[in-house]
């Protein structure tokens, strides 16, 4: 077998590079290029997550690593992915290295903030050259105080954001800062793409075509001004895909069984619908779930839906129900056939949202003894389920007891759903309905 | 005791089933209602099956996550809702753009975020279809109870992956959060579809966006395996090389569409229920077509002559079967929860020389009423 020679490029053979006479850029690419041959990288297990503005385009330069050319501040999202995707469901072996500039790192700060704060093994080689190049020489949140751009021709009044500050308070495990001329950037970005976890070198540079004309800044001032050059202070920790793999995946297996046997029966020929209204936190949506659990039990079709102010602890609670013999097509209650009101917050909501108005003479209403008096074309059964039942049961005791009235689905299996559920506390429903039935008028 | 296979399902929990039974292996989500149901039952299977459900701290991070994964070979899914989307919508046309396969469950509600968060919608319609700038279509599919849930989110994955391109599975709040009993022996959906790999051999090279006619889809080769991949959003040719104005690049812009249009008639999912000669054809989707089912039930019992057609694939329009639907009625009756009628105004020039209506709500359903009394 033939001996492979080590590799002394990544890019491609006379690359023309596209940016601007003395531009940074230049520095950033030859610098990269020298980290990749320093780790002898197989350019197959190399991927180059490009964002938007001059830098994006240095992906053409690369003859053989992957390219992810991506939109403005995005990158390192897309590169998330990309690690999570092959860290967790393939062989962890690429090195994926974003290539951003100030304005992506500005629109897409927060996919930075998530890629440190999640520890991804991702490598971000950041250009702050402190301004948007591509577009018009516009100024960033990267600019330094005073400096001048198109928009900032009176200088810049407001201090730029400190990156690897932001990284470190995000937990980043490597982070760096040089200017794009320090001979050793190509070793520093070396070091980050090795490091396991997250890693961000920025990397200070001039803009020649917009910067130096207006502003006094050269090399010289860049690399005074270097001031994060070491990484100390960050304790070392897994990257996010080895503790998923650990914690996540590791976790022990939970099958679960949730099937609903239908072994009871139930004489309930159409269907019936069902409003259930209380207080949050009564137990009210649990009431209705246990009912649609026996229908189902009972061999009836059911629907259920919820609803509850935007607090979901506090305020009124709701539930409709729908248990039917055939399929159940419309699942709205255009017409109840019960009405259980629970509570003062359950008969504000009744009335607000139009279920009372709905009721005919037909429709059956169970309503708490001590509400007020409401308007309803149902027939209405006053009954005293605070004082017999305390709230907590009030609503599902109110259920149980028009169905032993009603026998739409099998009380049997309701007592078996009310049992299973709450156990040697299921005593006290049993109680709840005996004193409740005398009050039902049907 | 006989074995069952019943459960007690919603909507959102039944996209999570149809997304595992097609082979989504990576999940990334944000909270909004009514979508959450869905990020949750992700996060609770999918790593039951080894897969990655993670947390995004935003939308555009959900979706990116998940672009990013598809790269590199993966199938992924993100669900969100309205003011979620309208934060994807660039990395949607990234994903057009680059022919990666992804899969969005939208749950409609009223927006923005501070909106109708628990209120049913079906108003997004327009809003999901006709996002990006390149004004390419998006296949869209919507269900209306979990059973179908399940089955469109097979059907979302399978074009996702044979198209290369994002799929959207138009679900409502209504149909997301109900839960119903499911008999899970009785779910349809399709096979787990495979996007085509490229396989090399013979000294073939490989380039990321190859195809001899424009509607051929594009071999894929993952980023990270042994053939070079140049992933762009920027026009480009077959290799994926920046372009302006080439015929190559042009061609390919073209061929985005193209492949689609192609497979039109493919996707197309409307269900009819022809009860012979109609004067009426009902057209209703998501919950509505809930509620259309009934309402034909009544008008039929009440001696009206009505044809009813749910569609399932809203984009591409399935433009032959609605128009044999409509044959010989006099009136096309389209309802939707949306005040304008949003799939009506794209339905409308299908029916030339037939009266076409609308039934139409805004934060409150239509009910088989408001249906009944449109019908002729
Ligand atoms: S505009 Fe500025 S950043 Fe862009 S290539 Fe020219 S010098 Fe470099
Ligand atoms: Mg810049």
């Amino acid at each position: 077998m033939e001996a492979t020679l080590p590799r002394t490029t990544f890019t491609k053979e006379n690359a023309a590079f596209p940016f601007c006479k003395g531009c940074g850029h230049h520095h950033y690419v030859k610098h990269l290029d020298e980290a990749f041959v320093s780790l002898q990288l197989d350019p197959k297990q190399v991927c180059i997550v490009s964002d938007i503005g001059c830098i994006g385009i240095l992906d053409s330069l690369f003859a053989e690593p992957h390219t992810f050319h991506t939109t403005h501040g995005r990158s390192t999202a897309f590169a998330t992915g990309i690690a999570l995707a092959d860290g967790i469901l393939h062989d962890a072996k690429l090195k994926t290295v974003v290539v951003i500039g100030d304005g992506g790192a500005t629109i897409g700060l927060l996919h930075l903030v998530n890629a440190a704060l999640m520890n991804i093994d991702v490598t971000v080689v950041l250009a702050n050259n402190f301004l948007y190049g591509m577009t018009g020489g516009q100024h960033s949140q990267f600019s330094p105080l005073e400096f001048v751009t198109p928009t900032t021709p009176a200088g810049n009044i407001v201090p730029p954001m400190d990156i690897c500050s932001i990284m470190k308070s995000c937990g980043a495990t490597y982070i760096r800062q040089a200017s794009a001329t320090d001979k050793n950037l190509g070793t520093i970005i070396g070091e980050a793409i090795a490091h396991p976890g997250f890693a961000i070198v920025e990397v200070l540079e001039l803009c020649t075509e917009w910067a130096t004309p207006f502003n006094k800044i050269d090399g010289k001032m860049l690399t005074g001004s270097v001031h994060h050059n070491d990484s100390g202070g960050v304790p070392e920790r897994k990257d996010f895909s080895s503790l998923y793999k650990e914690k996540v995946l590791g976790a022990p297996k939970r099958p679960s069984d949730d099937t609903i046997v239908p072994h009871y029966t139930s004489p309930l020929r159409g269907s019936r619908r069902i409003v259930l209204a209380g207080t949050a936190g009564e137990k009210v949506q649990l009431a209705s779930f246990l009912y649609m659990k026996s229908a189902i039990a009972s061999g009836l079709h059911a629907t259920q839906k919820n609803d509850n102010p935007v607090t979901q602890g506090s305020g009124f609670s709701l539930s409709e129900l729908c248990v039917s013999s055939d399929d159940i097509l419309y699942t709205g209650i255009d017409r109840p056939d019960a009405v259980i009101i629970a509570s003062a917050d359950g008969l504000k909501e009744v009335r607000a949202n139009g279920t009372l108005a709905r009721c005919t003479p037909d429709s059956i209403v169970v309503a708490e003894q001590t509400l007020p008096e409401f308007e309803c074309a149902g027939k209405v059964s006053r009954l005293p389920l605070r004082a017999v039942c305390t709230g907590s049961r009030a609503a599902l005791s109110a259920l149980a007891a028009l169905n032993v009235a009603k026998g739409w689905v099998s009380q049997d299996a309701l007592w078996e759903m009310i049992d299973g559920k709450f156990k040697e506390k299921s005593a006290a429903f049993h109680r709840d309905i005996e004193a409740l039935m005398p009050f039902i008028k049907i | 005791m006989v074995p069952s296979s019943i459960k007690i399902r919603t909507g959102n929990q039944m996209i999570a089933e149809g997304a595992l039974h097609a082979g989504c292996q990576f999940f990334a989500g944000y909270p909004i209602t009514p979508a959450s149901g869905v990020y949750k039952a992700m996060i609770e299977q999918l790593p039951q099956r080894n897969g990655v459900a993670i947390s995004a701290p935003d939308e555009i991070s959900a979706l990116a996550y998940c672009v990013g994964a598809s790269g590199r070979g993966v199938k992924a899914m993100t669900a969100s809702s309205g003011p979620g989307w309208s934060l994807m919508i660039e990395t949607v046309q990234y994903a057009l753009m680059t022919e990666l396969p992804v899969v969005i469950a939208l749950v409609q509600r009223l927006g923005p975020s501070t909106g109708g968060a628990t209120q049913n919608g079906q108003a997004d319609i327009l809003f999901t279809e006709f996002c990006t700038s390149g004004g390419y279509t998006i296949p869209i599919f919507a269900p209306s109870t979990p059973q179908e849930c399940y089955e469109v989110a097979t059907i979302a994955f399978h074009w996702a992956e044979q198209l290369r391109t994002p799929v959207i599975i138009l679900s409502d709040k209504e149909v997301g959060m109900m839960s119903e009993d499911v008999d899970f022996a009785l779910l349809k959906g399709v096979p787990p579809s495979e996007r085509a790999l490229f396989r090399g051999g013979n000294g073939a090279q490989h380039l990321t966006y190859d195809f001899e006619e424009l509607s051929d889809v594009p071999l894929f080769a993952p980023v990270g395996g042994a053939d070079k991949v140049t992933m762009t959003g920027s026009a480009h040719d077959k290799k994926g090389t920046l372009q302006k104005n080439s015929k190559e690049t042009i061609d390919v812009l073209v061929h985005l569409q193209a492949k689609i249009d192609a497979r039109k008639e493919a996707m197309s999912i409307v269900r009819l229920d022809d009860a012979g000669p109609a004067d009426t054809l009902l057209i209703s989707f998501g919950i509505t077509a809930r509620t259309a089912r009934e309402a034909v039930r009544r008008a039929r019992q009440d001696g009206k002559k009505v044809r009813n057609a749910n569609v399932i694939s809203l984009f591409p329009v399935p433009e032959q079967a609605l128009i044999a639907a409509a044959a010989g009625v006099r009136r096309v009756v389209i309802a939707e929860e949306n005040m304008t009628g949003q799939y009506r105004s794209v339905l409308r020039s299908l029916f030339p020389q037939t009266e076409v209506v609308g039934v139409n709500t805004v934060g409150t359903m239509i009910t088989p009423n408001d249906i009944l009394n449109a019908l002729v």
